[in-house]
């Protein structure tokens, strides 16, 4: 597949490009973000992937969250791609911020106008990985996937769905239980239809009462003053129940004065990267 | 008309009578005040009445004690003449019955000057001269022995060689500086003790060689040896006396005090001596895979306190052991102690523990027991625990990495960490900024952790109760991180610059056990 480069700055020894090809899940162009620390000179890296929030594109991550000196540290490449299809000219894609353009949740969506765009899960689960894996020094089994957000949503998924498939797996205020918050009956009910029971595919709580695959260890940083934990979107509670139930490890911390911002990202991103890097380079 | 005059009648003589009531109310009155005056009167009579007649019964008294006092002393007086008169009287009769009785004898015996007799008319000294006989026996002797071998000359004692004495005993070399001929030697000897009397006890030995090795000697003792020399003539002048000195007893190394990390190793031991010696020497020797022991050894020498820091390579193992040094020379070497530099260990401080903590054996199991203590049990030293059931560990004072972990079960309530070696002995792990401590509180609903310093704690939520946890301490980092072992997860990290050297600490906060395990390899993911 064709990529070309569209931009490429040196940062913190290694380089910080972005990228776009033509999308056969998307049907679209798309742009994705990636950075290449030192190490990606001489030998093979392992990849972190990042999935960004409503509203986000590629260049929030890469400008606000102060990942590269963490990766050129440890040697990880990330690749950040972006929230939803674009130019599609769908209608009613732009009217909200929260559903479709910069929303697209990480679903492959099942519900017209959408299902024929809209296919984020797969994009992200299959297309994106091999498009790296063909044009950049990676190590193909050593993949790693994190986000916020709605991106946090969709690297729990990714990784409940997919036992195995990510090493390590971590998330910055994470929409966990979608099927019971008003962000998610809107997407879900938009991309999957009325049918709540196909709705269960796409909820980390959900997916957590139900996984069995080698051991996970996720680690959850939530910003205490966090408004939308306060507007009961995130729902972090009902994760914690079922994962101690299940015995699924995690360690979820509240950040007491931290908020939704992507402030709040780069203050613990360097700790997220060093979870990463434990597993990416074991 | 009448009944007007009824009336103004009646009214005059109730007027009349009202007057003569009005009159006999004042007479009362004035019959009631001079009442008062009276009585006033009367007792201020009395009372001066009283006073006059107090006056003069005291002054009746004093008289009549002054005369009392007066008639006493006379008395005295009297008797007292009287007394002496009477023992001067006594004295004087027992004189006359004396002359009396020896006039009586005189007069009874048949030479009546007898008495005379008393008196001693002999010479003092006696009228003859006393001369001694000569004694020449030793210019006899002398003249004798003109042709005669004569006694040896003093022989000379050599200083103590090194490496001559043992523990009990002395190699002892004297040497003849003359052509004198020596049937046998004497050598003498005695301890010099700190307050010895001039003329304590001395051993000897006889030998025919120059030399003699004493036994059955104390260890790390000086004695005062000397020699002399006899033939058939005589014993030669004892030689100058000299001191030698016993090698010291092999110190004991405390086993339970040594610790050992990656780097180096601290051992300590007990002199074994009861007098001071002058230094240790400590000798290690590396350990093969096979468990033989190596032929290289490395020595350090003047170790001057019982204790010695050693740096070593990690991964090894090292077979130590100390020897005591005075004049004399080494002692033997101890008892050996094997030491291995994989991974950080360490003891238990047993004496910072609070007395409701008890131990398994081998010193690495605690048991916080729910029998209530009598009061005397609570006998409480400076060092240990007061409020906080925890103890703390004997950590080897390096700057580097360190790691160990602690075995729980599920439901022990627990707090472990480092602490300050002077955290304060009254007050809780984690409750001040001499200590950093992970804690496990069980509560109805659930398993609750803190990671507190300073009394205060992030919020945080684990799904997988920890039972066997890792702790990674790093002192050039700053960091002190916990780990649940059995899942490779990290739990938390302090960042502090830790100014002086710290203690792992472990404590309970209900019944309950806890293990520590050390001396293991640090994971690869603990330090990254």
């Amino acid at each position: 597949m064709a990529l070309t480069q569209v931009s490429s700055n040196k940062c913190a020894g290694g380089f910080q490009k972005v990228f776009e090809h033509e999308s056969s899940e998307l049907r679209c162009k798309m742009k994705f973000a990636v950075y290449l620390p030192p190490k990606a000179d001489t030998a093979k890296c392992p990849v972190m992937y990042w999935l960004s929030g409503l509203t986000c594109t590629e260049q929030n991550f890469i400008t606000k969250a102060g990942s590269q000196l963490p990766a050129a540290e440890h040697g990880i490449i990330i690749v950040a791609p972006d929230t939803s299809p674009r130019g599609c000219n769908i209608e009613g894609e732009d009217e909200n911020w929260d559903f479709g353009t910069g929303a697209g949740f990480y679903v492959d969506s099942t519900e017209d106008p959408w299902k024929t765009n809209y296919r984020m899960y797969s994009y992200v689960t299959t297309e994106l990985p091999k498009l790296i894996n063909a044009n950049f020094p990676t190590d193909p089994d050593r993949m790693s996937i994190s986000g916020h957000s709605m991106g946090g949503h969709g690297a729990l998924i990714c990784a409940l769905k997919n036992p195995g498939k990510y090493k390590a797996v971590s998330a910055f205020a994470p929409i966990c239980n979608p099927m019971q918050c008003p962000w998610g009956q809107k997407a879900f009910s938009g991309y999957l239809g009325s049918d709540r029971s196909t709705w269960e595919a796409y909820d980390a709580t959900v997916l957590a009462a139900a996984y069995s695959g080698p051991q996970l260890d996720i680690l959850i940083d939530q910003g205490r003053d966090d408004q939308f934990l306060t507007a009961s979107q995130l729902l972090p509670d009902n994760l914690i129940a079922v994962c101690s139930e299940k015995k699924i490890p995690v360690v979820f911390r509240l950040q007491p004065g931290y908020d939704h911002s992507y402030f709040f990202i780069y203050s613990f991103m360097h700790d997220h990267i060093k979870h990463h890097a434990k597993y990416l380079n074991a | 008309m009448t009944f007007n005059c009824f009336q103004s009648e009646t009214v005059t003589i109730r007027n009349r009578l009202q007057g003569k009531i009005a009159e006999m109310e004042s007479f009362a009155g004035h019959l009631e005040e001079i009442f008062l005056t009276v009585e006033e009167n009367f007792g201020r009579q009395e009372q001066h009445l009283e006073q006059h007649y107090n006056d003069v019964l005291q002054t009746l008294s004093q008289r009549y004690d002054e005369r009392a006092a007066g008639l006493e002393e006379e008395k005295k007086g009297k008797l007292e003449a009287l007394y002496n008169q009477l023992l001067a009287c006594g004295q004087a009769m027992d004189a006359s019955k004396e002359l009396i009785e020896t006039a009586q004898e005189v007069y009874r015996s048949q030479d009546k000057r007898l008495f005379l007799k008393e008196i001693d008319l002999t010479l003092a000294t006696c009228l003859e001269f006393n001369t001694p006989l000569a004694d020449l026996s030793d210019v006899k002797t002398m003249m004798d022995s003109i042709n005669v071998v004569p006694a040896p000359s003093a022989p000379v004692i050599n200083p103590q060689m090194p490496n001559s004495a043992t523990q009990t005993s002395l190699r002892v070399c004297w040497s003849l500086f003359s052509d004198d001929t020596v049937e046998y030697y004497e050598l003498y000897y005695r301890p010099v003790l700190e307050d010895m009397p001039a003329d304590s006890t001395f051993s000897t030995v006889k030998v025919k060689e120059t030399h003699c090795t004493v036994t059955d000697l104390l260890p790390n003792a000086q004695y005062e040896l000397w020699v002399t020399a006899t033939n058939t003539t005589g014993i030669s002048p004892a030689s100058e006396k000299a001191l030698y000195m016993t090698v010291p007893s092999p110190p004991v190394i405390k086993q339970r005090e040594c610790t050992s990390c990656p780097e180096a190793a601290l051992i300590r031991w007990e002199s074994g001596n009861t007098n001071p010696v002058d230094s240790y020497t400590v000798e290690l020797s590396e350990m093969g895979t096979d468990g033989t022991e190596s032929s290289v050894t490395e020595s350090i020498v003047a170790v001057p306190t019982c204790q010695c820091l050693i740096q070593l390579q990690t991964g090894r193992r090292y077979l130590i052991s100390v020897r005591a040094v005075n004049i004399g020379g080494p002692s033997v070497r101890s008892e050996a102690i094997t030491v291995s530099t994989t991974g950080t260990f360490f003891y238990l401080l047993e004496d910072s523990a609070h007395p409701c903590l008890s131990f398994s054996e081998d010193g690495f199991t605690i048991f916080y027991g729910d029998e209530e203590l009598p009061i005397s049990a609570m006998a409480l030293g400076d060092n240990t625990f007061t409020r906080c059931v925890a103890v703390l560990g004997d950590l080897i004072p390096v700057r580097g990495r360190h790691y160990w972990e602690v075995e729980v079960d599920d439901g022990t309530e627990f707090r472990i960490g480092v602490a300050y070696e002077d955290t304060g002995r009254n007050s809780y792990l984690g409750a001040n900024n001499t200590s950093w401590c992970m804690r496990h509180i069980l509560t109805p609903s659930r398993h609750k952790y803190e990671f507190l310093h300073n009394g205060w704690s992030p919020d945080l939520r684990i799904t997988v109760n920890p039972v066997r946890i890792g702790v990674a301490l790093d002192y050039e980092r700053g960091t002190l991180s916990f780990f649940n072992v059995d899942l490779e997860q990290h739990l938390h990290t302090f960042h502090c610059h830790f100014g002086n050297y710290v203690h792992p600490c472990f404590g309970m906060d209900n019944p309950g056990a806890l293990t520590v395990h050390n001396g293991i390899e640090a994971p690869e993911y603990t330090f990254i």
